[in-house]
C-alpha cells in the first residue's frame, strides 16, 4: 500500500470505532504525511492527571485586574504539582529543550473581554526562557488577526517573540498546510477541507495549549480540545448550521491529526475569567464570572471533563439550562441567545469530550481522573 | 488571419461617448469598439475600427457579481452568485451584451472571455481604463480555444426549470455540457423528467444539484476549488493540455485558492490579472490528480496545465 494512503487509512480507523457511539457521525477522511510520535503529546506524559490551582487574589472581579505575581505562583505550583518536581525549572524542562520551536495556542475569540490572559501568556514565555528557549523560537498564535490585535500580547513578552495569526483577512488559506487536512462534507458545502496551520506542520516542535473556561453555544463548553482543534484548522465554522452542530465528532477528529496531536505537549487552562453563557464570545459582562483558577495537565480530555462541571455548575446556579439539555424548546434563532441564558441557537454537544476520549485523546471517566487541588 | 481569429474571442466594448473621448479610449488600449450608429463615422475618422451597436440583436445579460444575503438562512452559507456561464453554455451561438455599473466591467469581460462568448460590454465610463487593462491581459493570454470539459451531460428541454438547474450546477462548479442525447463519455447523463431525475425533485434546483453531486461523487469531479465560494471555474482541454479559467465574482481579492484537477499534469503555469509574478504554489501531480495553490487572484486567473 502506498504510504500516503496507509496513513490516511490508519488515521481513519479510530474515527470509525468512535462513530459507533453516535448514529450520525459524518465520514471523515484525514490526510497527513506525518507519523504519530511514539509518545504523542496528547494524552501525553501525565494522562488522567490534572493539577488545579485556585487563588482568590489572582484577579479582582470588579476591575478585572490580574495580579501577575499571584499568576506566577499559580503557574509555578501547578507545574510542580503536575510533574512532582520541587523546582519549576525542572518541571518545564521535562517538556521543552532549548532547541524547541514552541507554539503557544492562545484563545482570543472573546477578546478583548476574555482571552488567554496576556499576564498568563507572559509568564509561560518567561518559563520557556528559563529553560533556554529563545524569544525568537516562541510563537503566540491564533487564527484571526482582528481578535489578537485587541489583546496586545507584545506588551507582556520579550522582544523577538512572534505574535502570529493565520488569517489576516477572514477566509485566507495561505497560512494553512495544503497537504494536511480533514475532508468531510457536513451540509453539502463545496469546500470540504479543513487544513492544519502550516506553522504547526512545518515549524513548531512543541505546542502549549492555553484555553479559557467558557460556555460554547455549539460545543457545550470550549476548553482544551476545542481550542486546539478549531483553533488550528481552517474552515471549521461550516460544522454548524441551523440548530445542528457537528462539534460532537469534529473536535476530537481534528485533535487526532498529526502532527498536531504529537506536538501538543502541555495544556494550561486559564480560568481566571470565565464565560457561563454566550460563549465563545463575551459581548456582555453579565455572563462573565471569575473561577480564579488554572488547570495544568497533558490530558485535554481530563481537563475538559472538569470544565464541564465548572460551566454547568455555574449555569445551574444562575438557573440557566444545562449544557446537556437537548430539548428543542430552548432552540430559538435570532438574537435572544445573546441576552437570555435559557435560549440556545444550536443543540449543544458537550459529548464531544467523551467522544475524544474514545479516540484515545485522554480520560473522560471522572472516577479515574486524579485531581490535585491547590489553594493559594 | 490568425490574429483576427484570436481577437474575435475577446469581448467588445460598447462606448456611448462621442469621439471627443477618443484619446482616453486609445490610452486604454482599445482599438475596436461598438458605438451608437450615428457616431460610427466620427470614430472611424478618429482611427478606430468602429461598428454600430444594436442592442436588439444581442441578449442582455444580468450584471455578474455576488450578493451576500445575511438575512437569508442558508444551509451551506454559500453566497448568492449572479453568473452567466450557464447561459453561455446553454446557448453558445447567441450574441450577448452586458450593461454594467461601475466596478463590474472587468468581471463582465473576464466572464465572457472565459466562456468564449460573443459579448459586448457597456461599462460605466469611469471603468474604461480598467476595462482596457483587462482587455490587454486577455490579449496576452489568448490562444485558440480548446473544447469545454465536463463531468455531466445535461439533455436540455429548454425549460426554465432546467435553466435554473444549469445555473445551480455552474455555481457549485459541477462542470456540465448541454447535449442533445445521452453520451457515455460523461460520468453522468442527466435528463430532467427521467426516472432518476424526476421533475418534482428538480423543482428544488439547489437540492437537485446536490443530488447530482452525490451521484457524480467529489472524487470524479474534474475540478474542485478549496478556499473560496465565490470563484467559479471553466475547464477546457484536449487530453494532453488543459486551460482552467477562474472567475472571482466578489469585489475582494482571493488570498489563496487550492485547486484539485483530475488527471496528472506535471507542468502548470499561472496568469492572474493584476498580479505580478504570479506563480502556482505547492504543486503536486500524483495519484491521478493535480493539485496546486494560487496565492492571490483578483477578478480572473488562467492556469495552463500540460502532461
Amino acid at each position: 500500500m502506498e504510504r500516503r494512503k496507509f496513513l490516511q487509512a490508519a488515521a481513519a480507523a479510530p474515527v470509525a470505532l468512535a462513530a459507533e457511539l453516535h448514529s450520525d457521525v459524518p465520514r471523515y477522511r484525514v490526510v497527513s504525511r506525518f507519523q504519530p510520535s511514539a509518545h504523542p503529546g496528547i494524552p501525553g506524559l501525565y494522562p488522567a492527571t490534572v493539577a488545579r490551582v485556585h487563588a482568590e487574589k489572582s484577579i479582582e472581579a470588579q476591575s478585572e485586574k490580574i495580579d501577575t505575581p499571584v499568576v506566577r505562583e499559580m503557574i509555578s505550583r501547578g507545574m510542580r504539582s503536575l510533574t512532582g518536581d520541587a523546582d519549576a525549572r525542572d518541571s518545564w524542562a521535562r517538556f521543552f529543550l532549548p532547541a524547541d520551536i514552541v507554539g503557544i495556542k492562545v484563545n482570543c475569540s472573546g477578546a478583548p473581554n476574555i482571552m488567554s490572559a496576556p499576564e498568563v501568556v507572559g509568564e509561560i514565555v518567561r518559563n520557556l526562557g528559563v529553560v533556554g528557549v529563545k524569544p525568537e523560537q516562541i510563537w503566540i498564535y491564533e487564527r484571526f488577526q482582528n481578535q489578537v490585535d485587541t489583546v496586545h500580547y507584545d506588551r507582556y513578552v520579550p522582544a523577538g517573540v512572534h505574535i502570529w495569526t493565520a488569517e489576516r483577512s477572514r477566509g485566507a488559506i495561505l497560512s494553512y498546510d495544503p497537504k494536511t487536512y480533514v475532508d468531510v462534507n457536513f451540509f453539502g458545502e463545496d469546500d470540504t477541507r479543513s487544513n492544519l496551520i502550516r506553522l504547526i506542520s512545518e515549524n513548531f516542535t512543541k505546542i502549549i495549549n492555553v484555553p479559557n473556561m467558557k460556555d460554547h453555544g455549539a460545543a457545550g463548553v470550549t476548553g482544551c480540545l476545542k481550542n486546539i482543534a478549531y483553533g488550528s484548522f481552517s474552515n471549521v465554522a461550516r460544522s454548524h448550521s441551523g440548530f445542528k452542530s457537528n462539534t460532537y465528532s469534529f473536535i476530537g477528529t481534528l485533535a487526532t491529526v498529526e502532527p498536531l496531536r504529537s506536538r501538543t505537549v502541555l495544556q494550561i487552562m486559564d480560568g481566571l475569567r470565565g464565560v457561563w453563557h454566550g460563549g465563545p464570545f463575551s459581548p456582555t459582562r453579565k455572563f462573565r464570572f471569575f473561577p480564579k483558577q488554572m488547570m495544568f495537565g497533558t490530558d485535554p480530555v481530563a481537563i475538559d471533563r472538569l470544565l464541564i462541571d465548572v460551566i454547568d455548575g455555574k449555569r445551574k446556579a444562575e438557573n440557566a439550562t444545562s449544557v446537556w439539555d437537548r430539548s428543542m424548546a430552548h432552540i430559538k434563532p435570532g438574537n435572544g441567545y445573546d441576552d437570555n441564558p435559557s435560549i440556545d441557537r444550536l443543540v449543544r454537544e458537550p459529548g464531544h469530550i467523551e467522544y475524544a476520549s474514545k479516540l484515545g485523546l485522554g480520560e473522560y471517566d471522572i472516577r479515574k481522573i486524579q485531581v490535585r487541588n491547590i489553594e493559594l | 488571419m490568425l490574429s483576427f481569429l484570436l481577437a474575435a474571442l475577446l469581448p467588445g466594448l460598447y462606448w456611448d461617448q462621442d469621439a471627443a473621448t477618443a484619446d482616453a479610449v486609445k490610452q486604454a488600449g482599445v482599438e475596436q469598439l461598438f458605438v451608437a450608429p450615428d457616431q460610427v463615422a466620427a470614430w472611424k475618422s478618429a482611427g478606430f475600427e468602429a461598428q454600430a451597436f444594436d442592442s436588439s440583436r444581442r441578449v442582455k445579460l444580468p450584471v455578474p457579481g455576488v450578493q451576500y444575503r445575511m438575512d437569508v438562512a442558508s444551509a451551506t452559507r454559500i453566497p448568492w452568485i449572479d453568473a452567466n456561464g450557464w447561459r453561455f453554455a446553454r446557448h453558445s451561438d447567441r450574441p450577448y451584451y452586458y450593461d454594467v455599473p461601475r466596478g463590474k466591467a472587468m468581471l463582465a469581460a473576464a466572464e465572457a472571455y472565459a466562456y468564449g462568448a460573443d459579448a459586448v460590454v457597456h461599462p460605466d465610463p469611469q471603468d474604461l481604463e480598467l476595462f482596457g487593462r483587462m482587455l490587454g491581459f486577455l490579449r496576452r493570454i489568448d490562444q485558440p480555444p480548446l473544447p469545454a470539459m465536463a463531468n455531466i451531460g445535461i439533455i436540455d428541454d429548454s425549460s426554465a426549470q432546467t435553466g435554473e438547474v444549469l445555473n445551480l450546477l455552474a455555481r457549485r462548479n459541477l462542470l456540465f455540457r448541454v447535449i442533445p442525447a445521452p453520451d457515455p463519455k460523461f460520468d453522468l447523463n442527466v435528463k430532467i423528467g427521467d426516472q432518476d431525475y424526476p421533475r418534482s425533485e428538480a423543482a428544488n434546483p439547489a437540492a437537485f444539484s446536490m443530488t447530482i453531486r452525490q451521484k457524480l461523487t467529489d472524487e470524479k469531479r474534474l475540478v474542485r476549488l478549496f478556499g473560496s465560494d465565490v470563484v467559479l471555474a471553466r475547464l477546457t482541454g484536449d487530453g494532453t493540455r488543459l486551460r482552467l479559467h477562474l472567475i472571482n465574482y466578489s469585489d475582494r481579492k482571493v488570498e489563496g485558492l487550492r485547486i484539485r484537477v483530475r488527471g496528472e499534469y506535471p507542468h502548470g503555469r499561472l496568469a492572474a490579472f493584476d498580479v505580478k509574478n504570479a506563480e502556482l504554489a505547492d504543486y503536486a501531480a500524483a495519484d491521478g490528480v493535480t493539485e496546486f495553490t494560487i496565492p492571490e487572484m483578483n477578478v480572473y486567473a488562467v492556469i495552463d496545465l500540460n502532461k
